[in-house]
């Protein structure tokens, strides 16, 4: 199957490749996976705290190319956002912006989640008596 | 599947169950079916429609086909579930969430892949290490797989029935874990 240009130039060219320290109290980390396929991904965000705005964001994928382009770009879209934003960030948007073809989809789905994913982990660090646990 | 005036091999079942003359349950006797299996195999063997009319010869071809892609799917647990639940691989959206646990671990086992495949033959001790890991995670799957059988036979109970599916997707999971080791470690 042919991937479309955008999927190999994330492929090739993988932006925030790489990991975070998990322990940082400002550091949500998602994991998860497509148990057909067998692919993972890990993803993580760090937020702000003053401010609320991710600042970075990094992820290691292993799967197919469209995992992998899937994770990369939502690293690229959560970077300056709030969590809330990052929160909106739907798998239809990643299936546009790489023009992901049926079959790939839950690739998407898979980035989708493992945003969701961080954002809760980062939500549950930082909750109110969290600390210390 | 033979006409009880003339004793004519007819047109055999493509149903797996029906071709043993088993009730569709997930609980069977692995002797039960071995031996139906034995029985069926001689008395539908080509060899012994060589001198009756082709439409016969055909059916017994047939029949003995489907009696081995049959016996193959029913006598393993696990694809005998996927296939009186009749499991399709699931669709994005549907997909039985894997537990986190087993996540890290397949996360892990992938580092050491990527480690082993840049050249550090010292990630290969630890990859042997996943692979036990895995095949035991598969043992306990197929296990708390069989658990559950008796329990849907006799409710078909829409609960039940979810938590077999789960199992069947998590031990699909580690079937394929087990075979990238396997590649792995091959190498």
């Amino acid at each position: 199957m042919a991937y479309s240009d955008k999927v190999l130039d994330h492929y090739n060219n993988p932006r925030n490749a790489g990991s975070l320290d998990r322990n940082d109290p400002n550091v949500g980390t998602g994991m998860v996976g497509a148990p057909e396929c067998g692919d993972v991904m890990k993803l993580q965000l760090k937020v702000n705290p003053e401010s609320g705005v991710i600042e970075e964001a990094r992820f290691k994928t292993f799967g197919c190319g469209s995992a992998i382009a899937s994770s990369s770009l939502a690293t690229e879209w959560l970077k300056g956002r709030t969590i809330e934003q990052a929160l909106a960030i739907k798998n239809t948007d990643i299936v546009s912006e790489l023009s992901l073809p049926p079959v790939k989809i839950h690739c998407s789905v898979l980035a989708e989640d493992a945003i969701r994913a961080a954002i809760n982990d980062y939500k549950r660090k930082t909750a109110p008596g969290a600390e210390g646990r | 599947m033979f006409c009880p005036h003339c004793n004519a091999l007819l047109c055999p079942p493509g149903g797996y169950f029906e071709i043993f003359g088993m009730e569709p349950r997930l609980e069977i006797a692995r002797e039960d079916l071995e031996r139906r299996f034995y029985q069926l195999s001689r008395q539908l063997h080509p060899d012994r429609f060589a001198r009756r009319p082709a439409v016969e010869r055909q059916y017994s071809l047939d029949a003995a086909a489907i009696l081995n892609d049959a016996y193959r799917v029913l006598r393993d647990p696990a694809r005998r579930a996927e296939y009186l639940l009749n499991e399709v691989p699931a669709a994005a959206g549907d997909r039985p969430p894997v537990p986190a646990e087993l996540l890290e671990e397949i996360f892990e086992m992938n580092m050491a892949i990527e480690s082993l495949r840049g050249g550090d033959q010292g990630a290969r001790p630890q990859l042997a290490a996943a692979q036990e890991r895995f095949l035991s995670m598969r043992r306990e799957a197929g296990q708390a797989l069989e658990e559950l059988f008796d329990e849907f036979d006799r409710t078909h109970d829409d609960a039940v029935c979810s938590r077999i599916r789960l199992l069947l997707g998590r031990r699909r999971f580690i079937e394929n874990l087990i075979r990238d080791v396997e590649k792995e470690l091959a190498r």
